[in-house]
């Protein structure tokens, strides 16, 4: 019986401690006062790491994302006018009570993380995707990635940074665009992957995962 | 997320009690009268299906803890199928089940099963000879509690549960089923990541996050045929829903995880936990659970190496609880490969356990019960699926007081592969046929207890 009552102790001393904790540690998503740094660490961290290098391809690396791309992106998950299946899937519910103050926080931390190198992928689709990404597929009528993207794949404000983006993210998403209308923001990137192969997809893909290319 | 879809599981106790889910489904079959009233019952069933998309339209499937995150079962389910948990699913059990705000702790889950055995057992009656059942439902009770605390309690009823009347028909009935509520608190940045906590559980294993713990890893469905009259360890099918266990946790860097828990007899003050279970099983003091792991993930793929040791000691003569007890030691090793990127997933589990009982009666020589047990499932689109399993038991024999007799040989050698469809998130349908190549410790007539199981489940 003393076990029991150490037990029953130890529990409402739990309870306890679980009612009285601050913000700084909560994982609720319902509360507008959870600052945007303790969700960054304690919610989008789980897919997306803490410091924005997600491991697996199912999530998009956020690290130096730009921040005018991350704010759009989440309100668009909050509002459900992004529909692509992992979207909505994992996003919609997750963004559904986030504040405009949180998601700018959000957006604020993963802007200013540091975006780590993936190894390089298959060198000769790598060299294509470098061609592809600076000077484009003029005989297509495709642009150059760096065009909006800039030289270096960091993004420009609602221009997304992708450089050593996951490969496979890469390209379902060049294929959301060219084949749906799940991501109306995105309009722009209908007309210009409209002439894309998988074959240039793959190659852009492989190049930006280290943006290196010989 | 972490629910249980065995259903309720009755105690082995030290005198090799068997439990209702095997027995129900200890064999199965073939044949072309079976298959053809069978495909009658499936289309018969089918037809339920369009009546639970209307009734469940919204997408939000897996009961409150889906509500509470708002995300498909896919986010903390490997492909949508229950229950082998990815790695933000294990987070999430991990973290308390907090993650998300708090909504209604409210879900429920039914299971409707058709079970053929080749040779049926007449006095099983509607368990065995293919008929449609109306297997078991349980209400769950889960959710966020505070930041820092969560669980979840289910209460199962089993609609054949025993068949405890003279005319031999099976009787329904409820109970306690798998509880785990915890407390857990997450220090990370960008130089550290600790997870650490406490739980509170009546099933030892069943606080685990690992697909290939006993408690989680291979029964799919209630009723589904599992290992046949194989005798299971003490770890595996000894004290669900007759202990009460206190457990503290760690898991660091996503790297190394490690558990230590004490469990006593589920009864005073814990009997809340254990209510509904029949005989209550009574064991001495406090029982250690020690498990440890390995994690690493790369890429869409990620892996599992573990242990657990079970040192526990239930009273000989459950009727006196003043005299000596059994002592039973089991060492697990396990393992899990996954693959997780749409629209594929892979798990590939093992696990092996080796126990050895040191009957309390002087004088009396030690057993050992070996269990291994592997299954590898895949799923496409998070709808259409496949799994392999594969399950080899043994035990000595040298003392009545390890089993039911003497000479009793429990073995039990063969292979579940399955099918399954998940129409929406919250229904699957699957077909499964278990092989038996060794019954009751031999290869002679093992095939007469071969079963084509057909379920459908439901949850909401």
């Amino acid at each position: 019986m003393k076990i029991a009552t150490i037990t029953v102790v130890l529990a409402a001393a739990a309870i306890g401690a679980g009612c009285t904790t601050t913000l700084v540690r909560s994982r609720d998503l319902g509360n507008p006062n959870v600052p945007a740094k303790t969700l960054a660490e304690q919610v989008c961290s789980n897919c997306h790491n803490v410091d924005g290098n997600s491991i697996n391809p199912t999530f998009p690396k956020l690290a130096e994302q730009q921040q005018e791309y991350i704010i759009g992106q989440l309100t668009m998950f909050r509002s459900h006018h992004r529909d692509d299946p992992p979207g909505f899937e994992y996003m919609w519910g997750i963004s559904r009570s986030l504040t405009d103050a949180q998601i700018k926080g959000l957006a604020k931390y993963f802007s200013s993380q540091k975006s780590v190198p993936l190894a390089p992928g298959n060198p000769k689709l790598a060299a294509i995707g470098k061609q592809i990404f600076h000077d484009g597929l003029p005989a297509k009528g495709v642009p150059p990635c760096a065009s909006c993207h800039g030289d270096h794949g960091q993004g420009n404000g609602l221009f997304p940074r992708i450089a050593y983006q996951h490969a496979d993210y890469v390209i379902k998403q060049l294929n959301v665009f060219q084949r749906t209308n799940e991501r109306p923001d995105g309009v722009v990137m209908k007309t210009i992957t409209h002439s894309l192969d998988h074959k240039n997809m793959e190659a852009v893909a492989a190049y930006l995962r280290g943006m290196t290319a010989k | 997320m972490g629910i249980d879809l065995r259903g309720s599981r009755s105690p082995r106790g030290s005198q090799g009690i068997k439990n209702t889910a095997d027995t129900v489904a200890t064999a199965p079959t073939l044949a072309k009268e079976i298959g053809r009233r069978l495909a009658a019952r499936v289309a018969g069933a089918c037809a339920l299906i369009p009546l639970l998309l209307v009734l469940a339209p919204q997408a939000q499937a897996v009961p409150s803890f889906a509500r509470q995150t708002g995300q498909n079962c896919v986010a903390c389910h490997a492909g949508g199928q229950f229950p082998e948990l990815t790695p933000y699913g294990r987070l999430f059990k991990l973290t308390g089940y907090t993650i998300g705000q708090r909504e209604l702790p409210l879900a429920m889950m039914a299971v409707i099963t058709s079970n053929k055995q080749k040779v049926a057992d007449p006095t099983q009656g509607k368990t065995q000879d293919g008929s449609l059942i109306f297997n078991t439902a349980s209400l769950f009770i889960a959710g966020k509690i505070t930041d820092r605390i969560g669980g979840f309690a289910q209460i199962t009823y089993n609609n054949y549960d025993n068949q405890d009347n003279p005319q031999g028909r099976w009787a329904g009935h409820s109970g306690s089923d798998n509880l785990d509520i915890r407390y857990a608190d997450h220090l990370i940045n960008n130089h550290q990541d600790l997870i650490y906590g406490f739980t509170l559980n009546n099933n030892p294993g069943v606080e685990d996050v690992f697909n290939s713990a006993p408690a989680w890893g291979y029964g799919i469905v209630p009723g589904s045929t599992g290992q046949g009259s194989g005798t299971s360890t003490i770890l595996e099918d000894g004290l669900g829903q007759q202990v009460a266990g206190i457990g503290a946790y760690a898991y660091w860097n996503k790297t190394l995880y490690a558990e230590i828990s004490g469990y006593r007899t589920g009864d005073g003050v814990f009997s809340f936990m254990t209510q509904g279970n029949g005989g209550q099983v009574y064991i001495k003091g406090t029982n250690p659970y020690v498990r440890l792991a390995y994690t690493k993930e790369w890429g869409p793929n990620n892996i599992m190496v573990g242990m657990t040791h079970f040192d526990v000691r239930p009273y000989t003569d459950q009727s006196n609880l003043g005299g000596p007890t059994d002592h039973y030691r089991d060492l697990g090793f396990d393992a899990q490969y996954q693959y997780l990127l749409d629209p594929y997933t892979l798990t590939a589990m093992v696990t092996r356990i080796h126990e050895t009982i040191d009957p309390g009666a002087p004088g009396l020589a030690s057993d050992t019960v070996n269990s291994l047990r592997a299954k590898t499932s895949f799923t496409y689109q998070a709808k259409y699926g496949a799994t392999l399993s594969y399950f080899n038991y043994d035990n000595t024999n040298n003392n009545a007081s390890s089993f039911s007799a003497v000479d009793a040989r429990y073995g039990s050698r063969g292979w579940t592969p399955e099918v399954f469809w998940l129409p929406m998130q919250y229904v699957r349908v699957g077909l499964q046929y278990t092989k038996f190549s060794k019954f009751n410790d031999t290869s002679v007539g093992a095939s007469d207890n071969n079963t084509l199981f057909f379920y459908i489940w439901g949850a909401y």
